[in-house]
């Protein structure tokens, strides 16, 4: 399901009381013409899953933090942050991966080309 | 007493790989550990980005070096879907036992290199290396290679089981049960591991399921997930596969589920050998692959011997537009902060070690 960046924490912390109490993974996906943000839920008890995605336009790249929500999103956002420059608000977010070998490089964005630097 | 930063690596003989640690003590005990990743970062999922489908096997299975099927199987596992292939049944069955066989592997050295991390039991390291060789040369025997297979093709294998594979594999688990029941009886009853691993590193049910952290981590501290079970592939749903649960969430747990389903493995390759209809299980040669839809976007999950592997794929038609990973080591890493907290620095490797980590699965 596609939803709106404001109502992100509201839906993603229902579906969490309706029992999607895992989650598998968060990702991004640059489309060129915005970047998409899917968070990847799952009931443990139904083993239903659930993907919920943000269209974030190029221009203005940011998504909430929803470390308050799950504890194990620390990582996936700290990737997100690193890979697509994708902005996390609420929370101080200090690179993974590349540390500071990679300034102003955000590897997985299709801008990026491989074997440039 | 003021707070002591010690920092542990990047190399360092108990931490797997190249890991750094910046471990914060009040005396002796841990208040944050705060780990540092990305030594080995190769930018797998931008590679794959410029290589045609089957170029991707042979770097993707270095992101698990120790359970190379296990991901090998995964991706092209997600190819196959993207592309509506599906296995017959006897390479299913082929495929299900060798993913068996890489896991006890997996699960015989990391048996080795943990004990070896409580620093009394080097010489566990040498006899389940050896005994993990021995399932090594099966696998060689099956695949040609002894340790990156790059065996999996589109829709099967690329070659059949050797003729009398099975007795040889048959005779090899029968070994190794006897070994298994062996390692047990001694080594839980040595009072230096009793010490480390009893209490040790308590994960609650609560906080393995908000972490996130996934496969025998997940199943010590009480959660009944197994991918293999919850959401099954292949022949598992016929293989009768229980999944092991523990509950107490400490470091004796996650080393019993990982002996448990050692013995589980044993027993699904013996039924699946049982089971095997006759039939050819070899796959697509490589130049005979039609391009891919375009924009198909396909999510497939995996149990490896680590925990979950997903990967998820937006296809384009020779090459992923993306491919996305979820590798188990890295996000039981990142929970590795909230189980050492409070424990004892001596208890830190120990930790490490029952999470069972990989780096470059970690790093990418």
């Amino acid at each position: 399901m596609i939803i709106d960046r404001k109502d992100l924490i509201d839906t993603i912390s229902s579906f969490k009381k309706k029992g999607f109490s895992y989650l598998v993974k968060i990702l991004g996906i640059d489309y060129i013409d915005y970047i998409s943000v899917l968070y990847i839920l799952r009931n443990l008890d139904s083993d239903e899953e659930i993907e919920i995605e943000v269209h974030l336009n190029q221009n203005d790249l940011w998504v909430p933090t929803i470390i308050n929500i799950f504890k194990g999103a620390d990582w996936y956002e700290r990737e997100l942050y690193e890979m697509f420059g994708i902005e996390i608000k609420g929370r101080k977010v200090r690179k993974l991966l590349l540390e500071k070998f990679s300034e102003n490089i955000y590897p997985l964005r299709k801008s990026f080309k491989w074997g440039t630097k | 007493m003021s707070l002591v930063k010690i920092n542990i690596g990047p190399v360092h003989p108990s931490t797997h790989g190249l890991l750094r640690l910046v471990v914060t003590l009040d005396g002796d005990t841990i208040v944050n550990v705060e780990p540092h990743v990305g030594f080995l970062h190769r930018g797998v999922e931008k590679l794959a980005e410029n290589r045609m489908y089957m170029q991707i096997p042979p770097f993707i299975e270095k992101c698990d070096y120790v359970a190379k099927t296990a991901m090998d199987e995964a991706y092209v596992a997600t190819v196959e879907a993207a592309m509506g292939i599906e296995p017959n049944e006897r390479a299913q069955y082929e495929r299900v036992i060798l993913l068996e066989l890489q896991r006890i592997a997996s699960h015989l050295l990391w048996l080795g290199a943990m004990l070896n991390d409580l620093g009394h039991f080097f010489s566990v390291f040498m006899w389940t290396f050896a005994d993990r060789d021995k399932v090594l040369k099966l696998l060689e025997e099956a695949t040609g290679q002894r340790m990156f297979y790059v065996n999996m093709r589109l829709g099967g294998l690329r070659q059949e089981f050797p003729k009398d594979f099975e007795y040889h594999v048959l005779d090899v688990l029968a070994y190794l049960e006897k070994r298994i029941n062996e390692y047990e009886s001694f080594i839980e009853n040595s009072s230096l591991f009793k010490e480390r691993m009893y209490k040790v590193g308590v994960l609650s049910r609560d906080d393995a399921i908000n972490l996130g952290v996934s496969g025998p981590v997940l199943r010590a501290s009480g959660v009944n997930f197994d991918v293999r079970k919850d959401k099954p592939y292949y022949v598992y749903k016929k293989l009768n596969f229980k999944p092991i649960v523990l509950y107490n969430g400490d470091n004796f747990s996650r080393y019993k589920v990982r002996i448990l389903e050692i013995k589980e493995s044993i027993r699904l390759i013996r039924e699946a050998f049982k089971q095997m209809p006759d039939g050819n299980a070899t796959g697509m040669p490589i130049k005979l692959i039609n391009p891919a839809p375009k924009n198909k976007v396909v999510r497939v999950s995996r149990e490896g011997p680590r925990g979950e592997i997903m990967f998820y794929l937006v296809a384009d038609e020779q090459r992923p537009y993306r491919l996305a990973m979820r590798t188990p080591a890295f996000i039981n890493l990142a929970a590795l902060n909230h189980i050492a907290k409070g424990n004892k620095f001596a208890n830190l490797f120990p930790i490490i070690g029952s999470l069972d980590l990989v780096m470059a699965d970690v790093d990418k």
